[in-house]
């Protein structure tokens, strides 16, 4: 964690307005998935680690939102940072979340994103740019994404 | 940055020649003071004006874009210059035996590229597609490169294989392609390393 927030030296919400930095990066599955490929839908980029409680909370509701508007045009894609995937993996299953989960062992994308609090929420529009940063979560703050997602898709 | 520039000066030259047009309709405001049967005549005379203005703006945006592309090409000759450019390219044929998942180029023993193919780039890859997946700069003389391809091999198995070559950079760009195809006869897949030059 601490290095992760000596990498970041800017406020994430400086990456409002800017479009989202390309990433391609491996799933739990072992597929690859790129996120210009998403280019027309919403998009929900959420990093979290096993060792962040509110992750835990997060997750779960995550999955609701994604399960609701997924056909209206909402992608997920959450990234885990942890450096052993085999923890990860079984953090994923007991909370059993049905989105797929990318693989950020090198904190790349993490950096690219400016993460410095976990959990890390970015909303980006359909034309790729990023409109939301939510840093840490809090208990409603699933209300705030939902306003803002539905604000997006209506677009 | 500087395509950035260019592109505000020239939306900067559209805001101007915009006020300019602006700036000369005024003159034909005294008409609308003009007897009625005049004002016919006056009335149609916006659409026109609209009209012309929806041209120029079409013809500076065709401007802009014509500059951008413009621009592209002289960026991309001012940092990787022909003396100097190596450029690596993937491509596939067939793909039976053979899913791509990654390739890794080493420069030197320098890692300079590293690509995760989703199953759509793969997919555009089995159509025929041709992949940049390295430009760079090379000085003149011997130099190798090692392309290491990741993927699924005969029945699912992971596969993991290298291929080397050695490079003579001389004067004027290098192009390497880095091609995948099937040994039909050893039902394993083959990787072959091209130079064009």
């Amino acid at each position: 964690m601490s290095c992760l927030a000596a990498a970041v030296s800017a406020s994430p919400d400086a990456l409002i307005g800017q479009p989202a930095p390309d990433f391609a990066l491996r799933t739990f599955s072992g597929q690859n998935l790129r996120l210009s490929e998403s280019l027309g839908d919403v998009v929900i980029i959420n990093f979290w680690a096993t060792w962040c409680g509110p992750c835990r909370q997060e997750m779960p509701l995550l999955d609701d939102i994604q399960a609701k508007y997924r056909r209206a045009g909402l992608v997920l894609l959450s990234i885990n940072l942890d450096e052993d995937q085999a923890r990860a993996e079984e953090f994923a299953r007991t909370l059993k979340i049905s989105y797929p989960v990318l693989v950020d062992a090198k904190k790349e994308v993490a950096k690219a994103f400016q993460v410095g609090n976990m959990p890390a929420t970015v909303l980006v529009d359909r034309s790729g740019v990023i409109r939301y940063v939510s840093d840490g979560y809090k208990s409603g703050y699933e209300k705030r994404y939902t306003d803002k997602l539905r604000e997006l898709l209506n677009e | 940055m500087f395509r950035k520039l260019i592109l505000l000066i020239a939306l900067a030259g559209a805001t101007l020649s915009l006020s300019a047009q602006e700036a000369s309709t005024p003159a034909a405001e005294p008409t609308a003071a003009a007897p009625a049967s005049d004002a016919a005549s006056t009335q149609t005379a916006p659409p026109e004006d609209f009209k012309s203005m929806d041209q120029e703006v079409q013809s500076l945006k065709k401007d802009v874009l014509d500059l951008n592309r413009e621009l592209f090409v002289l960026e991309e000759d001012l940092l990787f210059p022909a003396n100097t450019q190596i450029a690596v390219f993937v491509s596939m044929d067939v793909g039976e035996f053979f899913a791509l998942d990654s390739v890794t180029i080493k420069l030197d023993n320098k890692e300079v590229a590293n690509y995760l193919y989703t199953e759509r780039e793969a997919q555009a890859l089995l159509k025929g597609g041709v992949h940049r997946v390295f430009i760079g700069n090379l000085k003149t003389g011997d130099h190798e490169l090692l392309a290491l391809f990741t993927g699924q091999g005969p029945h699912a198995r992971d596969y993991r294989r290298g291929a080397t070559i050695k490079i003579e950079k001389g004067v004027g760009a290098k192009y390497i392609e880095l091609k995948i195809s099937d040994r039909a006869s050893k039902a394993q897949p083959e990787f072959v390393v091209k130079q064009w030059e």
